[in-house]
């Protein structure tokens, strides 16, 4: 009996049946449920904070001072976001085939807005255009330049032009063809809580989206 | 002899024998079968590290080393970050037990002689893990800008004042200021994220000091061939397994039910630089070294005190004279052996109370008890002490306890009509 | 070791360390000049393994902070969010955008010009004072933020508890010092500087409970313990799911170590 230890020079040790393999196995698989357990909460604890989170919250921008043909700029959750006051002649340009003809989406097929968003204008109301300002190219913020003309071409309808690479947004934030960009510019949630006041990253009642659903931010 | 017959193992191998090694130092490597369960404290010293070093990751990715901020970011860690609070509790709560790991592993070092040639530098080098562990510990302590980090800061900084001529200037240039304040914060953040990659690097030396001779064992004599030693898989990566698992226990219960159990309240209040608070104490591990430091009366002496408590440590090989390393068989120093845990203990008391009274008394005596332990009692009682006759192996020693062996059989021989 | 020391040796070191961590749970730690006697016992409903926060008592004790301690003591870690839903104070979204409405916070307006406007849900508590030094110069001492009270004192509960219900007229024989303060039996050196913020019927409870001084004092307290500590109840609860794991673990383990060992004398 004293010479057990000789058959363990190679790690063989005699095979004692199943009850020892089970206890085994079980405590490996124990082991690594644990080590799953206690790694989760230190990844976890990288995605956004609570105050992070309450720091995205909805915002209210008042647009009694928005005069028609200009943009304002805000800030939502870290991000640019465009209110455009469109007036009665870009609306009707922007229906206009001739132009449509040249977007690369003109029917807003590719998820890059909220249902209530899905058409012509890109909007509840077509007065008002709600975007962020991110190129989908490569994440530059895009110029607004409403003027047709210009230093763009005669042909130019108006819109945004990102400078980094030339891409071209009509102005509904509809992409052109033959530009880097492969996606209209995105419209948020929002919605009115009265006609001068829109509400910035939230639905309209009994509408659901969801923001990260999109294609391209 | 090929480890594997996977053909990228053996790429890899023979690139960089990582492979070979493993196996090598798994199941081949020799380790005495008759360890006990002190002997789990070295490879929980281990664990407790890779819990500090990632808890204290994912911590660094929240906190502001910032003066301004810095109290307010852990209390944003502890309230608003995704299990902020058992990030920061398993870290506040893991140094303790990092300590209390480390201390046990220490004192079993001492009691089984496990410094003994010719593991002369695995123990030295234990003893740098600890000197580093000290300094990474002091300087986390004040990252989170309390009363107690602020101050404590302020005192253990203002130590290096004792020494002469140079003094003055090192305390200038270790605050960056007139004063402990946001830069002298930035350092030890920089400091504390550096420090736990450098133990990291002693472990392994220390691991690779250790595997030259193997293991110490409970009865202190070497190793005499296969008979008294198994590979280290399975036999102590399973018992090192449930150690570990028996270990987090207590753990959890600490972090979960009594996570401020060991701390200090007066640590939840902002530093306030114009207002010193009622006593400043560190730490309950670093209290037995602030008893020490307090019970001299004389500030040069006291901070020499202080770092010769644990600089004594470094010569313990060569303070303890004993031909035989465990005190199993050292009749008179096994029970020395606990007047200096109970020191240990005492100091500590004196270190959280009140340098008055009876305290003052107490811990000059303690104080004294530990050098002299060291310098006196472990020389001469080495000298004069007769150990009980050592077994001939770790195997006969080893089937005695079960009643068998050579000589039981031959007794039970004789006895059989 | 021979096993016979083991034992000993773990009992030892145990009553070591009880006797030396039982020590800070008296107040004499912090109060080594002046004797003050034992906190009084209260029981409170989140004490022990199984402890949750009494949500009624949540609420009254926020309506005393609201209306009594805010007056001067700030809580300035704390947001409206944190007293919405079940592991706060167990308000709704709406009630807590009521409440922090009611609040005015500093902010700056378009041009850069500071302004005061209602609070929203993610602000912090609305402040009594901008900073310190306004509350010192105002009321003389400044009092402490209140987010971590019940933490950044020894006694935790139980003394808060013990101040709030500790203020009495100073003995015979006791000197009051020249500048001032009210004597309070729990206080260090017995000498407060805030005056007695609560008595019977400092307020009038919304859900109708009699607001005796021990009453509000226990609400109140109950608020700021939630308050230094939101996390409590989910910290217990992962707790028992984490305890009773490693205690499953651990027995398999030990099963899987005396089978690895079985073969082996040892």
């Amino acid at each position: 009996m004293a010479d057990s230890a000789h058959s363990h020079t190679a790690g063989a040790h005699a095979p004692a049946g199943s009850r020892r393999d089970f206890l085994v196995i079980a405590g490996n698989a124990l082991l690594g449920v644990g080590a799953a357990c206690t790694v989760w909460p230190l990844i976890t604890s990288m995605n956004p904070a609570r105050d992070v989170l309450a720091a995205g919250a909805p915002i209210d921008v008042d647009l009694s001072s928005l005069q028609p043909g200009q943009q304002v700029l805000v800030i939502w959750r870290s991000r640019p976001i465009f209110i455009v006051h469109r007036t009665p002649a870009e609306l009707t340009k922007l229906q206009a085939s001739a132009d449509t003809s040249l977007l690369r989406d003109p029917n807003s097929e590719v998820l890059q807005q909220p249902p209530y968003a899905t058409n012509w204008h890109r909007s509840i109301k077509p007065d008002y255009l709600v975007l962020v300002g991110i190129c989908t190219h490569l994440g530059c913020i895009p110029e607004f330049t409403p003027q047709p003309g210009g230093s763009l071409g005669p042909a130019w309808p108006g819109g945004y032009f990102c400078p980094c690479h030339g891409s071209r947004y009509d102005l509904s934030g509809r992409v052109f063809q033959g530009v880097p960009a492969p996606y209209n510019l995105p419209v948020p949630p929002h919605h009115f809580l009265n006609d001068t006041t829109v509400r910035i990253g939230e639905n309209p009642p009994n509408s659901t989206f969801d923001f990260d659903s999109i294609a391209q931010i | 002899m090929a480890v594997s017959q996977n053909k990228l193992v053996q790429w890899i191998d023979h690139r960089l024998p990582v492979f070979t090694y493993l196996d090598h130092e798994l199941h081949e490597y020799p380790t005495p079968k008759n360890l006990n369960y002190w002997w789990n404290f070295g490879s929980l010293a281990g664990a407790m590290l890779m819990i500090m070093i990632a808890t204290g990751i994912f911590l660094a990715m929240q906190y502001d080393p910032n003066a301004g901020d810095a109290f307010q970011s852990v209390e944003r860690i502890m309230r608003e970050v995704n299990y902020g609070w058992l990030i920061r509790y398993i870290h506040m709560n893991g140094a303790s037990f990092f300590f209390i790991v480390v201390y046990i592993h220490l004192f079993r070092g001492l009691y089984y002689g496990s410094y003994k040639a010719p593991r002369e530098l695995l123990w030295m080098l234990g003893v740098v893990i600890i000197l580093l562990m000290m300094a990474t510990a002091f300087m986390g302590y004040v990252l989170p800008w309390g009363q107690m980090s602020f101050w404590g800061a302020t005192v253990i900084t203002n130590l290096f004042s004792a020494i002469p001529g140079v003094g003055k200037a090192i305390v200038t240039w270790l605050w960056g200021g007139f004063a402990v304040g946001n830069p002298t914060l930035n350092r030890f953040f920089a400091l504390h994220y550096l420090l736990p990659f450098v133990i990291l690097g002693v472990v392994i030396l220390h691991i690779l000091a250790l595997h030259q001779h193997g293991s110490n064992n409970p009865l202190g004599i070497d190793r005499k061939g296969p008979q008294d030693s198994v590979p280290f898989h399975p036999y102590y990566t399973y018992k090192d397994m449930f150690g570990l698992s028996v270990f987090l226990i207590v753990f959890a219960i600490v972090v979960f039910y009594f996570p401020n159990l060991l701390a200090e309240p007066q640590n939840y209040i902002p530093a306030n630089p114009m207002q010193t608070p009622p006593e400043i104490v560190p730490d309950w591990y670093l209290l037995p070294f602030y008893a020490i430091l307090r019970s001299i009366p004389n500030k040069l002496l006291g901070v020499c005190a202080l770092f010769g408590a644990i600089g004594i440590l470094f010569i313990v090989p060569w303070l303890d004279t004993s031909k035989v390393r465990s005190a199993y068989f050292r009749p008179v120093y096994k029970w020395v052996f606990w007047l200096l845990v109970i020191d240990a203990f005492v100091l500590g008391d004196v270190g959280a109370h009140r340098p008055e009274g009876w305290w003052i008394v107490i811990g000059r005596l303690g104080t004294f008890y530990y050098f002299f332990h060291f310098i006196v009692l472990m020389p001469v009682i080495g000298w004069f002490e007769r150990p009980l006759p050592l077994p001939p192996s770790i195997a006969e020693a080893v089937l005695k306890k079960h009643g068998g062996g050579a000589l039981a059989d031959a007794a039970a021989t004789r006895a059989k009509p | 070791m021979k096993p016979r020391l083991v034992i000993p040796a773990l009992l030892a070191g145990a009553v070591a360390a009880v006797a030396m961590l039982a020590q800070p749970a008296q107040p004499a730690r912090a109060q080594a000049e002046e004797a003050t006697p034992a906190l009084p016992s209260v029981s409170w409903s989140f004490e022990g393994p199984f402890g949750t926060f009494d949500r009624a008592a949540l609420q009254r004790g926020f309506q005393i902070y609201t209306q009594v301690c805010s007056t001067c003591h700030s809580m300035n870690l704390l947001t409206y969010d944190d007293l919405a839903g079940p592991e706060g104070l167990g308000y709704t979204e709406e009630q807590v955008k009521a409440i922090a409405a009611q609040k005015q916070v500093p902010d700056i307006d378009k041009s850069g010009k500071p302004i005061q406007r209602p609070a929203r849900p993610s602000d912090h508590f609305a402040a009594p004072f901008p900073n310190t030094a306004a509350a010192a110069a105002s009321l003389g001492k400044a009092p402490p933020d209140l987010s971590d009270i019940i933490k950044a004192r020894a006694g935790g509960p139980r003394y808060v508890y013990g101040i709030l219900t500790g203020f009495r007229e100073s003995p015979k024989g006791f000197a009051m010092p020249p500048t001032g303060g009210n004597y309070n039996l729990y206080f260090p050196g017995h000498v407060i500087a805030m005056p007695q913020p609560l008595q019977d019927n400092s307020v009038q409870y919304a859900d109708g409970t009699k607001a005796t001084l021990q009453q509000e004092a226990h609400d109140v307290v109950t608020f700021l313990t939630w308050a230094s500590d939101p996390n409590m109840e989910q910290r217990k609860r992962t707790g028992a799911k984490v305890v009773l794991f490693l205690l499953a673990m651990t027995g398999v383990l030990y099963g899987a170590k005396r089978r690895v060992w079985s073969d082996v004398e040892h």
